[in-house]
């Protein structure tokens, strides 16, 4: 007789197998809905509606796009949020970039917070291999924060790292972080230029300017003041829904 | 007084600094002979000392042990120049209440103690009873009720009916009066001496790695572990005494953030930090002694998030300490300053409490007082809420703050830049398509710039900031001071940044990305 497909799933979660399919669904509760304990919302209310509730946990999330489309502001919503419902929360900050000020604005508790702060630099000059140790040490890093475990939301950023540093990283190097946050609640962010953890990737969404090719309207300007940047936040990689296409419309607002 | 009762009775308690009760039953073994001798010898027992009252048994042996205990007692306390009161009797309460009354050895028959406490004032018991603050205006209440009542000695007190001394003046005269009976109120309770946690090995063969370390450390951490959750007490301090080959000790001394006796977690801990600081030859000996303090006591709930625990988080703060640097890691903190991009590093703390309602309250009345400010200087209002968790509809925009300003080539056109570029690996540049500035911004600039040089170069210079020095210096880290007029610029390649011109060099620098 054979197996019905929820069946077969069944086994596979059984056997913690169901990770290694590409298609393979999360956990769901039993009422259908987005919960906080198998999504970690992202406190903005559009998105976290387009994703199912928010970044999937227990798996290595991507936010990537170019600089000046949001990544880090969208990564300090995620981490307000999430000290908001009483969460610790991890940030490996692999080139030290981060502008406490912004996070106290986007309302991070900032005590909730472990900041790891790497020693990549963005202009290594003759010292290539400077760089490669660097990142190496903030992934060990990242991988620490991950051990020790029932962290809400651990992030690792490597928005402005230069990325033939992260490329030459052994693509190994993802699969076993995927394989060790699997199972737990926390999710796992990286935060980049482009798509590092590529297929041990949960959940990879591109962001960029919106209107950036029609004399740049997305990024918005008042006299004097720089207001924001209007952002299309669009989901290129998805365990959960291989096959649909989410695009959800962001703005920033300075503070 | 409780080193003088040690050397007679482990089973001793210590009520006040010169008020001990011993329990001398079962010493009459110890105490025998020496009996015996004395009254062979015929020399009578002496009367002369303070007060301790030991706990002896009614029955069994002879007067004169008890006699001797107590001489040995005074004796005892003499040589180390202490006069002391002793009374041996069959109740600790009557043997406490005699030391109090009378100078010297008092011995009491057995079945005597109440005719011994008769002929006493009744005032002594307010020397025996203790004298805490909620019971002492009970206290005074009820002397003055016994003093109305015309009761003057131990004996007059004893011989009342305790029924209607209870409904009259409470369960308290009722204690007085077991205590005039020479009766015990309560059983002893005995001082406990405070135990030592140290453990040592001794090896045949001198161990040079960390990793055949753990495996002595763990042997020595077990049983201390145990020990410690017997008696609920965690470590505060854990030292490591390491002696080498070289005959010299190698000492580490760990202050643990909560009171833990997790193996692993010290193990670990331990490793950790003798990874950072190794011993300088092989070891020989390994010692650990443990500074104990009172357990940790937790509840847990159902409806909050489990958090790392303080054992997990001390360990993993160990282990990218050891990793980055004690430096590069904590809990970020905003400065009381106006320097762009100013920041503080505090520990992490090990144990967080779930106390989100106060945090909102206190960031709700914080927006309120920014806004209002906002309003007044005519500056759009945003609400820190439209950003944070729950409401969100918009995202706070984001600074990634350069730590290093990054030199740049700014072209001015009309007083406005229309050109951004460098010479740096990343940061290509181009043409400004919008702007917005410049916002001048300076500080700093009373401080005396060569005393601020000075104290900048000292604090740890570029890209440090701690506790001790909060706040951080994102441009020429050895001036305390900044004088600058800045600007958020669109490039033609989608990028924002904040650029700012040096007021005193000129010079043009992107100090933060738009992100």
């Amino acid at each position: 007789m054979p197996l019905a497909r929820a069946d077969l799933e069944s086994l596979l979660r059984t056997r913690r197998l169901d990770r290694t399919l590409t298609t393979a669904l999360p956990p769901l509760d039993p009422a259908g809905l987005p919960d906080e304990y198998v999504c970690a919302p992202t406190g903005h209310t559009a998105l976290d509606a387009r994703l199912g509730g928010g970044f999937p946990r227990g798996q290595l999330s991507e936010i990537v796009g170019p600089r000046s489309s949001g990544r880090t502001s969208l990564l300090l919503q995620m981490l307000a949020a999430a000290t908001a419902r009483g969460e610790l929360v991890a940030l490996v900050d692999a080139l030290d970039m981060l502008d406490v000020a912004s996070a106290d604005a986007a309302g991070v508790q900032l005590d909730r917070l472990l900041w790891v702060r790497g020693h990549v630099v963005s202009n290594p000059g003759m010292c290539r291999d400077l760089n490669q140790r660097a990142v190496e040490q903030a992934i060990r890093a990242f991988t620490l924060v991950l051990q020790a475990g029932n962290f809400g939301i651990v992030a690792f950023d490597a928005g402005e790292a230069p990325m033939d540093a992260i490329r030459r990283l052994p693509f190994t190097t993802w699969m076993r972080l995927q394989r060790l946050i699997e199972g737990s609640q926390t999710t796992g962010v990286l935060v980049g230029s482009e798509s590092m953890a590529r297929s041990s990737a949960g959940l990879t969404l591109k962001l960029g300017i919106r209107n950036l090719e029609c004399g740049m309207r997305g990024i918005r300007f008042r006299p004097r003041l720089f207001e924001g940047v209007d952002i299309e936040a669009r989901v290129v990689r998805a365990r959960a829904r291989a096959h649909e296409d989410v695009r959800v419309s962001l703005s920033t607002t300075c503070a | 007084m409780a080193s003088i009762a040690r050397e007679f009775s482990p089973r001793y308690e210590c009520h006040r600094d010169d008020l001990v009760s011993i329990d001398v039953s079962g010493l009459e073994r110890v105490f025998l002979r020496r009996s015996v001798l004395d009254t062979r010898e015929g020399d009578g027992p002496s009367a002369s000392g303070v007060g301790a009252g030991p706990h002896a048994s009614q029955k069994n042996p002879a007067r004169s042990v008890w006699r001797v205990i107590g001489e040995e007692l005074r004796r005892e306390a003499a040589s180390r120049r202490v006069r002391v009161h002793v009374a041996v009797a069959g109740s600790r309460m009557a043997a406490l209440v005699l030391a109090h009354a009378r100078p010297g050895v008092t011995i009491v028959e057995p079945d005597g103690e109440a005719g011994a406490l008769a002929p006493l004032a009744i005032g002594i018991l307010e020397k025996v009873i203790d004298d805490r603050p909620q019971t002492s205006d009970v206290r005074l209440q009820t002397f003055a009720a016994l003093k109305r009542w015309g009761l003057k000695t131990l004996g007059e007190l004893a011989a009342l009916p305790s029924a209607d001394l209870a409904s009259r003046l409470g369960r308290q005269a009722l204690v007085w009066q077991a205590i005039a009976r020479g009766d015990d109120v309560r059983p002893l309770v005995p001082t406990l001496e405070e135990e030592r946690f140290e453990s040592s090995m001794e090896l045949e063969w001198p161990i040079e790695g960390l990793e055949p370390l753990s495996f002595v450390l763990t042997r020595l951490l077990e049983p201390l572990s145990t020990r410690l959750e017997r008696r609920d007490r965690g470590a505060a301090v854990l030292h490591v005494l390491l002696r080498l080959v070289t005959k010299d000790v190698h000492a580490r001394r760990l202050e643990l953030p909560v009171p833990m006796r997790d193996v692993r977690a010290l193990r670990t801990l331990a490793l950790l930090d003798l990874e950072s600081h190794p011993p300088a030859g092989a070891i020989d000996r390994v010692a650990i002694v443990i500074d104990p303090t009172p357990g940790r006591v937790l509840q847990h709930t159902l409806f909050t998030r489990a958090q790392p625990t303080p054992e997990q988080v001390s360990t993993l703060l160990a282990r990218l300490g050891a990793l980055m640097g004690q430096d590069r890691l904590g809990a970020p903190a905003t400065v009381d300053s106006d320097r762009p991009g100013a920041f503080a590093m505090m520990p992490f703390a090990t144990e967080h409490h779930h106390d989100q309602r106060r945090t909102r309250g206190t960031r709700r009345e914080q927006d309120e007082q920014d806004s209002a400010l906002r309003q007044a200087q005519g500056i759009p209002s945003v609400s820190r809420d439209a950003g944070s968790a729950g409401s969100a509809l918009n995202v706070v925009s984001a600074l990634r703050r350069c730590r290093q300003p990054v030199p740049a080539r700014v072209a001015i056109d009309n007083g406005r830049p229309v050109r951004v570029t460098t010479d740096r690996r990343g940061f290509v540049g181009g043409t400004v398509v919008n702007c917005a500035g410049p916002w001048r911004t300076s500080g700093n600039w009373w401080a005396d710039r060569a005393d601020g040089a000075d104290r900048a170069g000292g604090a740890g210079g570029a890209g440090v900031s701690n506790a001790a020095g909060p706040t951080h210096l994102p441009h020429q880290p050895h001036q305390p001071y900044w004088n600058r007029d800045e600007w958020d610029v669109a490039l033609n390649d989608g990028a924002v940044y904040r650029i700012f011109q040096d007021r005193d060099s000129e010079a043009w620098f992107i100090d933060a990305i738009v992100d």
